[in-house]
């Protein structure tokens, strides 16, 4: 093993799907099945490399003091002054991103496999160039090269919306892009800003993150009315990109649009990974080099988080299109990150950072299984649908699962995450806000956790209407769900119910390809649930730094408020 | 047996069944009509273990050795599996206030003598349950999946009663509403069936908020949610929550505000799983579900996991005497509603639904009392109730297998004759739920009675507590003794001694509550006896789905039902005049707090109370009798006589019109209300605001290619010439 480094290990990880994508092309005339083949094995020989070297990374003692993993980097654009470089690593903030990008890129090809007819190539290479991004964005430990990869993750998703989407994908893609690219180009000149003053004070023009964070902590950006805010400003520049990207409410409604509108593979990626790179920016980025600011912001964002918990929640309930209502509910799940996140205690943003990986999971197994459903019958209307635990049990078994981790069903990984941001919510509001803020506190944090029992409600309203009863809809037409399902993985007591029951003629059960792209989500839907603390643990040290700055900021805040009521009271 | 630690024992308990529910879903398509066998070999191995600690617990604690002055110890045992999830220090920056310093959940499960009881309940009734669905289920084509749900959960269930700790208990809380909404959904192509699940899962889902928050406070108010003690990596004793440390300790319960809001979300929670008002409504929806499962989930086991919970807090209910005694009139209200509501079922099993609600609204009653009494009463009801409710549904299962699915009373009659064995046990479990001596209801709802009385009639029992037994040690800021308790819970805690509900905690009200239950065992006798008439007496008829084969049900379904008979009329009889069980349940850690253990009193058994409780019991058979014995069950009802009542009572007092008028409709709008916001106002808003630069754009006309590509290369080339420019401007 000596002659594989982890950083050449880091680097071919990354470099593999952009490799997979020229064999992708070069087979493009072989056919359809020449590509997907090619796909499937890229996605799977990155994913083998990711686990591996996520195994490396856990066996390094190393990396339990919060050290990062696998470093590459070379000069890149060094002119003068001016140093940008290639700089690649793992930590704790990126690891499980890392893996869950990996992970989910399996899925998007599985669930692509028959899906896609229509010019196969060209949507493989762009699923596969997408997977170099979303890998190269976590790992990314330089600003410029962070940003690359940000916007290499928008241009490839934006042509499979705008040419593999359903009947309004034009408008939905085009909106994705404009959203998008406006936010993350203010937050781009945030980046530079902070990246200005650093080199202002300290005379080098560095783009490592790292030397930012630290140089931000020897000369914090102002935050005085002296310093025209300037911290504040930044804060507020970096949101504009993050808030639209988590989606927070209000800036959510091209979601619904891109995920209604795009392939399901797209949706995989889009609903899995995409997302959590608002979160992932506020934890490498605003939090640490903006404490101050953040934590002015804090009890803001936290409310918007709950307001986008019942909000999104409530949208989702009078939904008709099943899609549309799981991407209403990452509205909702996305708001208890959020939340989790600027509760700022260290229970609640170690589970705000465990549930971006456990939302991945459960929402790109839902979008997964509803494109399935798709290609079985041809509709995602809710009342149109009906019956499915007869006609495809196995499918209905994993709907079912999803389900239950997506409205945090204990011993499932959803509800680690959920209650951990839950409980740390409720301890910032019990005891760690001014006198003035604690009432609004407690008041969001009931309604969050009220929020768990609207977020049953969609949810198992959706499952009442699309899996149970009697069918509604002819099983299937012309070209698609015409196998049975296979023996081979359909055993098991999960048969269909006793009255009105299809019989086999109707079955339309998953196929090997679609049990390939939901079981293994399936297995760390159980894994992260039962033995949590695995997943928590390498984590830990990354959040705890990247926080503990605006935390001790929020505190100090806090602590100002209360003197300063106390004063108010005692002399009036 | 010597070389199996007693912990090994314990983890077997739920582990054997988790493994035959596994087994069943892996094999059950080679097993096929055999399927049922992962899955009651996993039960009857757990069961045997059950027993076994059960009898090495009462070893143990010496039941019968020493005498009953004698004061009880402790008893108990934990182990920890494995560490679920930890945080180190997590406490928050300039959190000085928060007794919340660590957060460490460990997969720990512990054995005393109210575990130990409820296990072998839980295994046994789930044995019976799951021989009696070898006959119910033959030939339903979920066979294998019914089989896999009964054994899972059994698994959380016996893991729930196991948990040594609140986040675990809570888990499992959830866990077994799960397999209650797998179960009751299980013919899931009935359209009803799956409304029904769905509306059990959501209900359930209000009074896990309750628990979840109250999860939350117990964490920042005593810095653990451990039950028992656990030591640090330094040596450190962190005092768990019903450990034997603050056990000792009188003045270690917060009460006031906090303690006060920490046992109305208990409350809250129990109400939801036990089908307490007002959250009591999915319960009768819940029948829909195979009658097996609504014997094992929805009468004997699941639905008294909120009794469990009140007495296993029984300390931290003690120190808020308010809270305790709005437990008594929950419950002594949903007793009477309840009962009222089943007098006029024609729905056999509905019937039965609603006498569940309304025995265990009698466990609450006696629950709020606070005292040792009231505690070991309601978990004596819990035990009998499990029979002889057990031994009710499997007869009423009985009677749906033969009559081809129709369980409406009106429909058939006399069917003592085609079914005698059925007819014979289910008059003895009729017998015990009525209270007639001496079958096993008799007894514990005697005791039940008994613990109202001593607290409406205190001098009549010759004991002195106040209006409140346990107000007295009732924590208050100023007199913690462990450091733990937050000073900010003090402030809550320290204005008000107690919270305004103390002012409910006066002997009027008991004495109301104990009038109330009084009527509600006359209620009870009518309407069991109402079912048992108009289904086993009068002519003999039988549906036209029964077909030509009605008749008496296979030996795997009648020979569960003699054993939950011969329980039903022996167990209360034994169980109470060895007074074993109530002796063994006061070792139990909860039971020993000082607050508790202080309203000890000798075993007596009450001849006042005795021949009250015959006597509303006799008229309300007589009254049965009169309306039902002999007669057609189609013919004219006894609520003829009601009035007006009737239509409240056949309606269900409105509580689902209510429920949908109050909360569901209005939800609904909000929601309605809330997507149309979206679509047109916030998405409106972006719409109008991305044609601004369209419009802008319009000038420039002939930039617009239409291409996003060279809009995405404009943007980037864009920001760095400005990235350049302002690097030049800095660098000067």
């Amino acid at each position: 093993m000596n002659g594989f480094s982890p950083s050449s290990h880091l680097l071919l990880t990354i470099a593999a799907p952009l490799v997979g994508a020229v064999i992708a092309w070069l087979l493009g005339s072989r056919g359809v099945s020449a590509v997907r083949q090619s796909a499937a094995v890229t996605t799977l020989v990155t994913l083998a490399l990711a686990a591996w070297l996520i195994v490396r990374y856990l066996a390094d003692p190393a990396t339990a003091s919060g050290l990062p993993y696998g470093l590459v980097e070379f000069p890149w654009l060094t002119e003068g002054i001016f140093d940008v470089r290639f700089s690649l690593g793992l930590d704790g903030l990126s690891l499980w991103m890392f893996g869950l990008a990996a992970l989910l890129s399996v899925t998007a090809v599985f669930v692509s496999w028959d899906a896609i007819k229509d010019r196969p190539v060209g949507f493989y290479v762009l699923l596969l160039v997408l997977e170099a991004a979303m890998l190269g964005v976590f790992a990314a430990r330089d600003v410029i090269l962070f940003y690359v990869f940000f916007e290499f993750t928008l241009v490839p998703l934006f042509f499979l919306i705008g040419i593999w989407g359903h009947d309004e994908r034009r408008k939905a893609a085009v909106k994705f892009f404009i959203y998008t690219l406006t936010g993350s180009v203010l937050t781009f000149l945030g980046l530079l800003t902070i990246v200005l003053w650093h080199a202002n004070h300290a005379g080098v023009v560095t783009f490592d993150i790292e030397s930012l964070v630290d140089g931000t902590k020897i000369h914090p950006l102002p935050m005085t009315a002296a310093g025209g805010w300037l911290q504040m400003v930044v804060f507020l520049a970096l949101l504009a990109g993050f808030a639209v990207k988590v989606p927070i409410v209000p800036f959510h409604t091209w979601l619904p649009l891109a995920h209604v509108e795009a392939p399901t593979g797209g949706s995989v990626d889009l609903a899995g990974v995409l997302l959590k790179l608002g979160i992932y920016g506020f934890l490498r980025f605003s939090m640490p080099m903006l404490p101050e600011a953040t934590a002015v912001a804090a009890p803001w964002l936290f409310g918007l988080g709950v307001v986008g918990i019942v909000y999104g929640a409530l949208v989702a309930l009078v939904q008709t299109d099943l899609k549309r209502l799981i991407a209403y509910s990452s509205v909702s799940h996305m708001g208890y990150i959020v939340m989790g996140l600027f509760a700022l205690t260290p229970v609640a943003t170690e589970g705000a950072n465990l549930q971006l990986v456990n939302h991945g999971l459960s929402s790109a197994g839902l979008f997964a299984l509803v494109g399935m459903i798709y290609e079985r019958f041809h509709t995602r209307n809710i009342a149109s649908l009906g019956g499915i635990a007869s006609k495809a049990p196995w499918l209905a078994v994993f709907f079912m699962l999803f389900t239950f981790s997506s409205i945090g069903l204990p011993g499932l990984n959803g509800f680690v995450g959920e209650f951990m941001i839950l409980l740390g919510s409720f301890q910032r509001a019990w005891s760690g806000v001014s006198p003035a803020w604690q009432f609004a506190y407690l008041v969001m944090a009931l309604l969050a956790v009220a929020g768990v029992v609207l977020g049953a409600w969609y949810m198992l309203w959706a499952v009442e209407r699309v899996l149970f009863g009697g069918s509604r809809e002819p099983p299937r037409s012309a070209g698609h769900g015409h196998e049975p399902g296979h023996a081979d993985h359909g055993h098991g007591g999960h048969g269909h119910g006793g009255h009105g029951a299809a019989d086999d003629h109707d079955r339309c059960d998953l196929r090997w390809h679609e049990l390939a792209a939901v079981l293994p989500l399936a297995v760390f839907v159980l894994w992260i649930g039962l033995t949590p603390a695995t997943f928590l643990a390498p984590a830990a040290p990354a959040v705890r730094k990247a926080t503990a700055a605006s935390a001790v900021a929020f505190a100090a805040r806090m602590q100002a408020e209360t003197t300063a009521t106390v004063a108010r009271i005692t002399n009036p | 047996m010597n070389d199996i630690s007693p912990s090994t024992l314990l983890a077997l308990v739920p582990l054997l069944p988790l493994v035959g529910a596994i087994l069943t879903v892996a094999l059950g398509r080679v097993l096929g009509s055999r399927a049922h066998l992962p899955a009651i070999a996993g039960i009857a191995a757990a069961f045997v273990v059950a027993v076994m600690l059960l009898s090495g617990m009462a070893r143990e604690v010496g039941v019968g050795s020493t005498g009953h002055d004698h004061a009880a110890k402790p008893v108990e045992m934990v182990t920890t599996l494995w560490q679920w999830a930890g945080i180190g220090d997590a406490a928050a920056p300039g959190d000085g206030n928060s007794a919340a310093k660590a957060f460490a959940i460990p997969v720990a499960l512990r054995l005393d003598p109210l575990t130990a009881t409820l296990l072998v309940i839980i295994t046994g009734v789930g044995l019976l349950v799951a021989i009696y669905s070898i006959g119910y289920m033959h030939g339903d084509p979920g066979y294998p999946r019914f089989f896999a749900l009964v054994s899972a959960f059994v698994f959380s269930m016996s893991m729930l009663v196991a948990a040594s700790n609140f986040l675990l208990v809570y888990v499992f809380w959830e866990a077994v509403g799960a397999c209650s909404y797998l179960l009751i959904g299980f013919w899931f192509t009935k359209p009803e069936a799956a409304k029904a699940a769905k509306k059990a899962f959501l209900v359930n889902r209000i009074g896990d908020f309750g628990l979840a928050v109250a999860t939350f406070l117990l964490w920042m108010t005593y810095g653990t949610l451990n039950f028992h003690d656990t030591t640090l990596a330094d040596g450190t004793l962190v005092p768990g929550i019903l450990g034997a440390t603050r056990l000792a300790d009188a003045s270690a319960y917060v009460g006031g505000a906090v303690g006060t809001a920490i046992c109305l979300l208990f409350l809250l929670a129990a109400c939801g799983k036990s089908a307490q008002l007002p959250l009591h409504v999915w319960l009768p929806d819940a029948m829909e579900g195979p009658t097996p499962a609504s014997s094992l989930i929805h009468a004997a086991t699941m639905v008294t996991a909120g009794i469990y919970l009140v007495a296993r807090t029984a300390p931290l209910f003690e120190a808020c005497p308010g809270a305790l005694t709005l437990v008594s009139i929950v419950g002594a209200t949903t007793a009477l509603v309840a009962a009222l509501i089943g007098t006029v079922q024609n729905d056999l099993k509905r019937v039965l639904a609603y006498s569940t609600i309304s025995q265990l609204g009698y466990m609450f009653a006696a629950l709020g009392t606070g005292t040792l009494l009231g505690f070991t009463a309601a978990i004596f009801h819990l035990v009998t109730h499990a029979f002889f409710k057990a031994l009710l549904f499997m007869g009423a299962g009985s009677v749906m297998h033969a009559m081809g699915g129709v369980i409406d009373m009106r429909r058939f009659g006399g069917l003592r004759r085609v079914m005698p064995i059925t007819a014979a046990t289910f008059l003895v479990g009729a017998l015990a739920l009525a209270g007639v001596a001496p079958f096993a209801g008799f007894f514990s709802k005697d005791e039940i009675l008994a613990s109202l009385h001593s607290r409406g009639w205190p001098d009549a029992h010759g004991e002195h507590h106040d209006a409140a037994p346990a107000g007295g040690h009732a924590a208050t800021g100023a007199t913690f003794h462990l450091a733990s308790v937050t000073p900010d819970a003090a402030q809550f805690a320290g204005g008000a001694r107690g919270s305004a509900l103390d002012a409910l905690n006066t002997p009027a009200t008991w004495r109301i509550l104990f009038w109330m239950s009084l009527v509600t065992a006359a209620l009870t006798a009518f309407y069991t006896f109402r079912a048992v008439f108009m289904t086993f007496t009068g002519p003999t008829r039988v549906p036209d789905e029964a077909g030509h084969h009605a008749h008496e049900s296979p030996p795997s379904m009648t020979i569960p039902l003699a054993i939950l008979a011969a329980l039903s009329a022996v167990s209360g009889w034994w169980l109470f005049s060895t007074h074993s069980l109530a002796s063994f349940l006061a070792s139990t850690p909860s039971f020993t707090a000082p607050a508790v253990a202080s309203t000890a009193t000798p075993p007596a058994f009450h001849w006042d109370l005795a021949i009250q409780g015959t006597l509303a019991a006799a008229i309300g058979i007589v009254v049965a009798a009169l309306g039902h014995l002999g007669r057609r069950s189609d013919g004219p009802q006894m609520e003829r006589f009601l009035g007006p009542l009737e239509t409240l009572f056949a309606n269900r007092f409105f509580f689902d019109q209510i429920y949908s008028a109050l909360i569901v409709k209005p939800l609904e709008m909000v929601a309605t209300l809330a997507a149309m916001i979206d679509r047109h106002l916030i998405d409106g808003l972006v719409d109008t605001i991305a044609r601004i630069p369209v419009a802008l754009g319009s000038v420039v006309r002939h930039l617009q290619s239409g291409l996003v590509q060279r809009y995405a290369l404009a943007g980037v080339i864009g920001t760095l010439l400005i990235v350049l420019a302002l690097v030049a401007r800095a660098m000067g």
